[in-house]
């Protein structure tokens, strides 16, 4: 048994696409994104995540005291040099944040020129 | 007219076409040829012949050299030209011809520099890359934009009027206004030359026309502009300064200080500027080491910069056009409504983080290789802390907070598709030359356009006196320690975030050093302006006062009823003529 098709109020014939949920309709989500990032939405993602990342530090580190690295600098073949470098570093960037922000953040319209927003946008207000 | 085309630069007939499509109304018929016209002029620049001048002008005295290719001017060049190829398919969607127009006419600007093979051909295209490349800011339309503007071209102008300066003392010292690369401070013009150069390439207190204007710029300006000001001034460092030692300290600090700025900003397409600071210090630095590796380093690094870098600055664009904002603030969970350009932004992440497979990791070992390997040890640590720093800002905060993490609930339209093939172009491009060689694809094809190999050699190579080597990126080593840096630091956002120590981003100004001439010297400015509108009346009233005085006195002495005329002429006269003639006799008596 076939159904009328769907028109609209000028009595235009509507495209199944374009019904809601479709990737064309402002308000919907992609299609695409089930399929690649699915996996995010899932609960236990970030468990996983910081689990598979930390045997995977683990690994590496080991790596060290098992092949015997050669390296420009002398101290850098000491066994999880490059591990602790990365570490210490991105900690130390972020922390340092927190007195940085309190220093240097000023208001929004700290000089005056609060909108930025390029006329070539598309969003509406 | 066959002969004419071999000696055309690239660069000069892609300022003619930008020029020209800003009076094209047609909008598809425009695109067309602004997307040619890059394929074109690479045909022109595959096929010129290397290292000797094609194209020549006697004007003014001066020889001008308005085409010359060798290994260096080529790898920077072809970069532009796939920069402004993508660019133009990037700027598809929209019909701006005053846009599309200068973006080709800013990229010719610098391709036409690249190509120069003297100092006074490099400032006319050097001033014209400022001029046309300010358009794209001013375009945003808002007021913030339109001062950022001002600021921007008198400090771009500035940086050709030293250059202009420094040429003239060159040319005063013998004529020679070839690049040839400088030896020495001591060398006149060098001083203003390295400061012109210095202003465009962004050094630590010169820095901050770039994130003041970049970030204010139209969606498609941002993009436009992040490939080619700065670049060109990397190579014009690498042409002029190899191997000069404060650039490895200028360098150094570059990579490190913008790190601590894009932590703390909010205006994710800032973060990309202080992003792309970071990545000249790199460039820097290498000049600065001066060896064929460390060339090879700076150059194949700018070449996968200009690309990743430019990739990131169109997912950023995207997201501004379709959701009006890059705030981290404002953003979060995007990956739901864009995942193509959460896809593309994630590559670019990953190259400009150096990982191991994209194209940041096989230029950027270059660069440290030949750091560690000069003995640079603090230099070398700082340039991994750097390393771990890109990590943060661009691998993590930028796809982290704008794709992920809270959802802001912005259900919008996936990007247009040209900003889509765009990016995918540049993704693809970003892949294939940081993959190990594989059925001759891989890192090979980039290595292949360096400056510094035994098939090519740019006279820049052979300053430092070394050999040159073949350079091998994907060793066991090199591919361990790049992957502990980067897990390792990835382990700490993940324990940092956990632990509720990573900051929150939040809404602001953030102040840097250009606070000192927009606040202070503004102040000053407006101050002094305020002071003269008063005092100069009160001074004009005093003065005319002052004159009045002293105009009643002599009249009423001098005058045909002064007080000399009353009492016989003669006498009166013979003695003021006496007095007179004693005076300057005394004078001369002491001067002579």
């Amino acid at each position: 048994m076939s159904t009328a098709p769907e028109r609209d109020e000028n009595g235009r014939f509507v495209k199944a696409d374009r019904k809601a949920g479709s990737p064309v309709t402002p308000g919907g989500e992609h299609p695409l994104s089930k399929v690649l990032f699915g996996w995010v939405e899932n609960k236990r993602t970030p468990n996983l995540l910081l689990l598979a990342v930390s045997v995977l530090s683990v690994f590496l580190i080991l790596l060290d005291f098992v092949l015997h690295r050669h390296d420009y600098i002398s101290f850098a073949e000491t066994g999880g040099f490059y591990a602790f470098w990365g570490f210490g570093a991105f900690a130390l960037a972020v922390l340092a944040g927190w007195p940085l922000g309190h220093l240097l953040r000023r208001g929004e319209d700290y000089y005056g020129e609060a909108d930025t927003r390029p006329f070539d946008t598309e969003a509406e207000e | 007219m066959m002969p004419l085309l071999p000696a055309l630069n690239p660069g000069l007939l892609m300022v003619v076409m930008g020029l020209i499509a800003v009076v094209l109304p047609w909008q598809r018929l425009r695109q067309f040829l602004l997307v040619l016209t890059p394929v074109f002029c690479s045909v022109l620049l595959l096929g010129a012949e290397r290292g000797v001048d094609l194209a020549t002008v006697q004007t003014l005295g001066l020889n001008l050299v308005l085409f010359k290719v060798d290994s260096l001017s080529f790898i920077f060049a072809l970069a532009f030209l796939i920069a402004s190829f993508l660019n133009a398919i990037y700027a598809m969607h929209t019909d701006d011809r005053l846009q599309d127009g200068m973006a080709m006419a800013y990229a010719g600007a610098a391709i036409a520099a690249t190509l120069a093979g003297d100092l006074m051909t490099l400032f006319i295209f050097w001033e014209i890359t400022a001029v046309s490349s300010v358009f794209l800011i001013l375009r945003a339309g808002t007021k913030a934009a339109y001062q950022a503007a001002m600021r921007y071209l008198v400090i771009q102008v500035f940086s050709g009027v030293l250059l202009l300066n420094g040429l003239a003392y060159v040319h005063g010292d013998g004529g020679d206004l070839s690049l040839t690369a400088f030896t020495s401070f001591a060398e006149p013009g060098s001083v203003l030359i390295f400061l012109a150069f210095a202003i465009k390439a962004a050094f630590p207190f010169l820095h901050n026309w770039l994130q003041d204007a970049y970030p204010k710029a139209t969606v498609v300006g941002a993009v436009v502009l992040s490939a080619f000001t700065t670049k060109l001034a990397i190579y014009a460092f690498a042409r002029m300064f190899p191997g000069f030692e404060i650039l490895i300290w200028i360098g150094a600090v570059m990579t490190v200080f913008p790190v601590f700025f894009a932590v703390i900003e909010n205006d994710l397409r800032k973060v990309l500027s202080y992003s792309l600071n970071n990545q000249l210090g790199f460039m820097i630095c290498a000049i600065g080491i001066g060896t064929p590796l460390a060339i090879n380093g700076a150059a194949g690094h700018a070449f996968a910069h200009i690309i990743y870098k430019g990739l990131l600055f169109m997912s950023m664009g995207a997201v501004l056009y379709r959701v009006g904002t890059v705030k981290a603030t404002e953003l979060g969970g995007l990956y739901k409504s864009m995942p193509w350009t959460t896809i593309f932004c994630i590559i670019g992440a990953m190259s400009i983080s150096a990982f191991p497979l994209f194209s940041g990791f096989v230029a950027k070992s270059m660069t440290m290789s030949a750091v560690g390997s000069g003995g640079y040890t603090l230099v070398w640590l700082m340039l991994l802390f750097a390393s771990a720093g890109v990590l943060e800002h661009s691998g993590i905060k930028i796809p982290y907070f704008t794709f992920f993490g809270h959802d802001a609930g912005h259900r919008v339209k996936e990007a247009p598709f040209n900003m889509l093939l765009a990016m995918g172009l540049a993704a693809f491009i970003c892949i294939a030359i940081g993959l190990p060689m594989i059925g001759g694809l891989g890192y090979g094809w980039l290595y292949g356009l360096l400056p510094c190999t035994a098939a090519a050699v740019a006279d820049v190579c052979l300053s430092s006196g070394e050999a040159i080597k073949t350079y091998q990126p994907y060793t066991l080593d090199h591919v361990i320690t790049q992957m502990q840096l980067l897990v390792l630091a990835i382990l700490a956002f993940m324990l940092l975030k956990r632990a509720g120590l990573y900051p929150p981003e939040r809404p602001g100004t953030i102040l840097d050093t250009d606070w000192f001439y927009r606040k202070p010297g503004y102040g000053l400015a407006k101050w002094s302006g305020d002071v003269w509108l008063k005092l100069g009346p009160a001074m004009t009233r005093i003065s005319a006062a002052l004159f009045q005085r002293t105009f009643d006195r002599l009249e009423a002495a001098f005058s045909p009823r002064g007080a000399l005329a009353r009492e016989g002429l003669a006498t009166t006269m013979s003695v003021w003529a006496a007095a007179l003639l004693g005076f300057v006799m005394l004078v001369v008596l002491f001067v002579g």
